[in-house]
């Protein structure tokens, strides 16, 4: 990362409220190419809101997200488009259950006319290899451990062939012994090059893999920096306190 | 038995009178299958206006609209419904048959159209963000991922409506057609006994009613496949 490279996502003094309760209080940040932030926080701080901003899937009150340099708060962005080139995978999975896995991994790009049939089935076996499951392609979500269908998950994101990838808590709905081949899984992308945005409670990921930490609080980001920074030698009073509570 | 078999002669075969059954029957059957038809249309229609405002607001008039027609329909009986399209609204339109069809198709989009909005609602907001997620527009998310679930889960609520409806059709005689019910009373008006006929008619209905669970219970088992 250089600092003249401009960022791929720009957020500037965002705010958003559910009714009368103001749960972003204005955030600025901005994430680079290949960049891997991890957001922690205490439960009900805003973390899903902010990222689910990143992709417009909540609509801020004020404030703008550039995404390659356009504002997606604009009323005229094309949001589907954006949003092809931002991956999001949600903590409860959301896999479509009526359709095969292969299905679910070639819908979006088939019914979107960015692949032909075979080119997006042949795309999602390399995903599917890439995540460990190429056997349970014509398997049906239901026939799933929670485990393999955040990896689902993830390919069906990746088969787009995002620019960043948005995280939800990814891993907080699995049975524990299940959590470490999801956390392998984003591991690898990251490793790949990824750009990543990622809310967790798994301080070990985001001490090993991620290149900057934000401690989301009261509606700001309340500590920013790299990992050894937020989660090792936090500033504040409130990050140490969260930290003990978790760690 | 001996008397049964008399009863019995007297009441379907003598002088064709199953026909009476018979020409009720397909009358019973037309009305009950285009209302159905319409039925669907008209719930489908209503029934996505009224979620996609729900969903994402906007529509404001025609969800009015919607409401008004729910309202009305769900709140005045089927009877007097039918009574009024074909005594002050269709006064004009000499077909008997299609007043019926048009009322019960109305009546029924109305129920339909509830059916449809609970399935819709009845899918994880989940499913929706995922699709959307992935660069799907409202509609394709809608038609791919929420619909087909949707569809799925009110199977049994539309059955029923199907079952519903048949049945109700029996109140037609009200507006002179002679339908199945009719069939069976004219028959009891002319041989001046009730039990066959009655009887008759009612296991007629039965076994259609029937044959229509077969129907539905193998579609459903058909579209459970991917909860194994
Ligand atoms: N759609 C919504 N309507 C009203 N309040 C909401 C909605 N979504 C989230 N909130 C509220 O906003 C706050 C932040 O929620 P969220 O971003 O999900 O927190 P986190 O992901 O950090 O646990 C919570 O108090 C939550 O109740
Ligand atoms: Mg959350």
């Amino acid at each position: 990362m250089t600092d003249n490279e401009k960022p791929l996502i720009e957020v500037k003094g965002l705010h958003k409220s559910f009714g009368d309760h103001e749960v972003l209080k204005g955030i600025d940040y901005s994430i680079y190419k290949g960049q891997v932030a991890a957001i922690i926080g205490p439960s009900g701080c805003g973390k899903s809101t902010f990222l689910r901003s990143l992709n417009l899937l909540e609509v801020p009150t004020s404030g703008q997200v550039l995404f390659e340099g356009t504002d997606i708060t604009g009323k005229d962005v094309n949001i589907d488009k954006i949003r092809q080139k931002i991956g999001m995978v949600f903590q409860q999975f959301n896999l479509f259950p009526n359709y095969t896995v292969m299905e679910n991994i070639t819908l979006a790009p088939t019914q979107l006319g960015i692949m032909k049939q075979q080119e997006a089935e042949e795309k999602a076996m390399e995903l599917l290899n890439r995540v460990g499951l190429p056997e349970k392609a014509s398997a049906y979500p239901n026939s799933l451990s929670g485990g393999q269908k955040q990896r689902i998950a993830i390919a069906r994101a990746l088969e787009m062939n995002p620019d960043v990838m948005l995280f939800d808590e990814p891993t907080s709905a699995l049975d524990p012994e299940m959590v470490g081949e999801v956390l392998q899984v984003m591991k690898d992308l990251a490793a790949a090059g990824m750009t990543m945005l990622v809310v967790t409670h798994e301080m070990g990921f985001a001490r090993e893999v991620a290149d900057e930490v934000l401690f989301l609080y009261d509606g700001i980001i309340f500590e920013k920096g790299t990992p050894d920074e937020v989660i090792n030698h936090p500033q504040k009073e409130r990050t140490q306190a969260f930290l003990n509570a978790v760690l | 038995m001996g008397d049964f078999a008399a009863k019995f002669y007297q009441n379907f075969i003598q002088d064709n009178r199953y026909m009476f059954l018979v020409n009720g029957l397909k009358n019973t059957l037309i009305i009950t299958v285009f209302a159905v038809a319409l039925g669907l249309v008209l719930g489908f229609l209503v029934g996505t206006i009224r979620s996609t405002h729900d969903k994402r607001g906007g529509w404001t008039v025609a969800n009015a609209i919607c409401k008004v027609y729910l309202t009305v329909i769900r709140g005045t009986p089927t009877l007097i419904q039918l009574m009024i399209s074909y005594y002050v609204i269709l006064v004009s339109v000499n077909n008997k048959i299609l007043v019926a069809i048009l009322a019960f198709g109305i009546n029924s989009g109305a129920y339909i159209a509830e059916i449809v909005r609970s399935g819709i609602m009845s899918i994880d907001e989940g499913q929706y963000e995922a699709g959307r997620s992935l660069g799907l527009d409202y509609w394709t998310t809608m038609r791919k991922i929420i619909m087909p679930q949707a569809f799925k889960n009110v199977l049994p609520a539309l059955g029923n409506e199907f079952i519903t409806l048949l049945k109700e059709t029996s109140i037609s005689g009200y507006i002179g057609i002679q339908e199945l019910t009719r069939g069976g009373d004219i028959i009891r008006s002319k041989t001046y006994t009730a039990f066959l006929p009655l009887i008759g008619v009612a296991l007629i209905y039965l076994v259609i009613v029937l044959f229509l669970e077969f129907l539905l219970g193998r579609m459903e088992r058909r579209l459970r496949q991917s909860d194994r």
